[in-house]
């Protein structure tokens, strides 16, 4: 058992992650878009494009126009889970000696990415259970969410909480031990998981989530750059010399009459 | 559930050539309907399946803050279509139905989709504030599609489609009405101006074609009026085309076919007089559908397509404005600011006519709807469209005293003035940006 989990599991965690992500973007790229939904004011240059897209998917400009409240929950909910992320790996991978790197002592460097992590994973968990109420609490959110909706952010708790866990009690979690079971991963040489009952649930509760990822709502992380590409788009300019879209797509669509010629 | 709009019989529906598909069908047709749209149209498969379900959208709809009823809340309203295509069309929705909020097909599918997805004015406010832009005009567009494709779709539109297949207008106006309609306008010119401005219809050898909305031959003469001032005074070798005499496109608001065949008739009608260019009078979603559709429905296309808007504003400076003593503001039709880049054009022709220029709030790409937005002028709909227009209502009170309302858009203009006297503001002139043209120029006798 602790052999699928710790030597099988992972692989096939990471393969549906990943050929799950590429199937749903792939599904989304193939249709065509046979009319611009550009929505205005057009961006007129690709800087200014850029703008748009990095206010909209690294600011949330959309929540923060619309609800501050809301704006800061996700906000901090995402740019947490980002730091934690970004965290693990790079934590890991030095065993907390990366400010090292900026001229800290390997003590400083550890205390410090002690801290960062223990602040990042209470900011992650805080913004957790913040938008679970509100989704209990606001009547019009209560009713439309669908078990689904209340399954992710519980699966994403379960996943902090175990994380946390490690962090906040004065369970001794031995991190080398962990970076040489994750080298081994990485480098597809599995070695036994480290025999540690809240590392190996937090592990697992991982590669739950990724298996589940691609096919929730969570594949947000990638349609909400697809749609927003969309919104972006040049609006058209005429005269104009060739169809603009016919080349590769306007053959695809299925909703004209007669067929699909013009 | 019954809808709150007439609704086409079947020999009606019969008669546009979109016939109703028997119940017992129904379902199968639907869902063949659904397929084809979820495979032609990028946008309403990501849209689908990307909602996060966080809310932030219910405080922006009009539809939603006006009638206070959970389907209008954008989400809520694009569930409907949600629910389903997650049952039919997702692995998750076929293997874990509700648990991932997919429903079946039922006998009230229909009947709800007909009430909700015509309480839905396709303004695209709600893309704005959505933290990945789901735009609920496109999943609404595609729903009313899907209905009228299988014969369900209301009288209204219907309607419409009848006069567009008649006489090229969705008024229904015939050819020798048109004609005269041009003259008494080109007589009421003469009489204030003293000089002979024509409004040409179908005159060969134009370089410009001018599509107006029908009603500005009807209802909103000023519109025409200025518009025709203005080409008279720059000396345009313009005309009007008997067989579009119509900017507004019906078909985007209930069948995207629909929609394409009017696209091409403005292609035809363009070729046919080898116009080098074609400017769209004041029509909000007519505006859209010329400017994002062409292209895919049309394409390529020879000449340049501008709006009268955008047209007026590059030669604002040669024009002989004299400012009219007004206290004026603007409501932003909503396919002009988010869906046509038509925002700061009527803000400076306003300035150069009027001697004082208020904005409403908010205003621009994020103004609130009329309520009217995406065809919902049914009579039998009048207390739903009060509703809809309550914002509407809300932001031009807060102005205090003004002396005009510009609304560039014929949906506009036929829903506020209904709106602003259920609300109580009385006496409030209305109409157009051009007509603000037409009366600030000085031309002739009036000089």
């Amino acid at each position: 058992m602790l052999y699928f989990v710790g030597q099988v599991f992972p692989y096939i965690a990471a393969g549906v992650f990943l050929a799950g992500m590429a199937w749903r973007v792939w599904t989304w790229l193939r249709v065509p878009t046979p009319f611009p939904l550009t929505l205005s004011p057009a961006s007129r240059t690709l800087t200014e494009r850029a703008i748009t897209f990095g206010k909209e998917l690294a600011l949330f400009r959309g929540l923060w126009a619309g609800d501050r409240g809301l704006w800061l929950a996700a906000w901090l909910m995402h740019v947490s889970l980002a730091m934690v992320i970004g965290g693990h790996i790079v934590g890991i991978a030095t065993l907390g000696n990366e400010f090292t790197a900026i001229g800290l002592t390997s003590e400083h460097s550890q205390a410090l990415s002690g801290v960062m992590a223990t602040v990042s994973g209470l900011i992650l968990l805080v913004a957790l259970l913040v938008l679970l109420y509100r989704r209990t609490a606001i009547p019009e959110v209560k009713r439309l969410s669908d078990p689904a909706d209340y399954f992710d952010l519980l699966l994403i708790l379960s996943v902090v909480v175990s994380g946390m866990h490690m962090r906040l009690t004065s369970i001794e979690v031995d991190i080398a031990a962990i970076r040489t079971y994750m080298a081994g991963i990485m480098s597809f040489q599995p070695i036994p998981i480290p025999n540690e009952g809240i590392f190996i649930s937090h592990f697992f509760l991982v590669n739950l989530l990724l298996i589940y990822f691609p096919f929730s709502k969570l594949v947000h992380l990638a349609g909400s750059i697809v749609n927003r590409a969309m919104l972006i788009a040049p609006p058209p300019v005429y005269p104009s010399a060739t169809n603009m879209r016919s080349n590769s797509i306007q053959s695809n669509v299925q909703m004209w009459r007669g067929g699909n010629q013009q | 559930m019954k809808p709150p709009m007439h609704v086409a019989k079947d020999s009606e529906v019969a008669l546009i050539g979109y016939p109703r598909i028997p119940e017992q069908d129904q379902q199968a047709a639907f869902l063949k309907k659904l397929d084809d749209l979820r495979v032609s149209m990028r946008s309403l498969m990501v849209m689908l399946e990307n909602c996060t379900k966080c809310g932030n959208c219910a405080k922006q709809c009009h539809s939603y803050l006006g009638t206070e009823d959970y389907n209008n809340f954008p989400a809520a309203r694009a569930e409907l279509m949600r629910r389903i295509y997650k049952r039919y069309f997702t692995w998750t929705g076929r293997t874990f139905g509700r648990f991932f909020g997919a429903e079946d097909f039922d006998a009230d599918t229909i009947s709800k989709w007909l009430t909700y997805f015509y309480q839905c004015n396709e303004c695209r406010r709600c893309a704005k504030f959505c933290p990945f832009g789901i735009d609920t005009a496109e999943v609404t567009i595609a729903a009313r599609h899907i209905l009228s494709e299988i014969g369900i779709m209301p009288k209204f539109m219907q309607g419409i489609a009848v006069n567009m297949n008649k006489t090229g207008n969705n008024m229904g106006i015939p050819k020798p009405a048109i004609i005269d309609c041009a003259e008494f306008m080109e007589d009421e010119m003469r009489e204030e101006t003293g000089l002979a401005i024509k409004i040409p219809i179908d005159k060969p050898n134009s370089e410009v074609l001018y599509i107006p909305s029908s009603a500005d031959f009807f209802t909103n003469i000023d519109t025409m009026i200025g518009a025709a001032k203005l080409f008279h005074y720059l000396g345009v070798n313009w005309t009007i085309p008997s067989t579009v005499l119509e900017a507004a496109n019906f078909g985007l608001l209930f069948n995207v076919n629909v929609m394409r065949e009017q696209n091409q008739r403005l292609k035809a009608a363009a070729t046919a007089l080898g116009a080098k260019l074609v400017i769209q009078g004041e029509c909000g979603h007519g505006w859209r559908a010329a400017k994002m559709y062409t292209d895919g429905c049309s394409g390529p296309v020879s000449f340049e397509l501008v709006h009268i808007l955008d047209y007026c504003d590059k030669h604002l400076d040669k024009l002989p404005l004299k400012k009219l003593p007004l206290r004026a503001t603007l409501h932003d039709p909503c396919n002009y600011a988010r869906a046509g880049e038509i925002i700061e054009q009527p803000r400076r022709i306003m300035r150069a006519c009027v001697e004082e220029f208020v904005e409403m709030t908010p205003n621009r790409d994020e103004n609130y709807c009329c309520g009217g937005g995406s065809g919902i002028l049914m009579d039998e709909m009048m207390e739903i469209r009060m509703k809809l227009g309550k914002k509407k209502a809300e932001q031009v009170k807060a102005l205090g005293r003004i002396d005009y309302l510009a609304m560039p858009c014929s949906i506009c203009k036929a829903q506020i003035p209904a709106v602003m006297k259920h609300y109580g503001v009385l006496d409030l002139p209305m109409g157009g940006v051009m007509d603000l043209v037409g009366k600030a120029m000085l031309l002739g006798d009036t000089k």
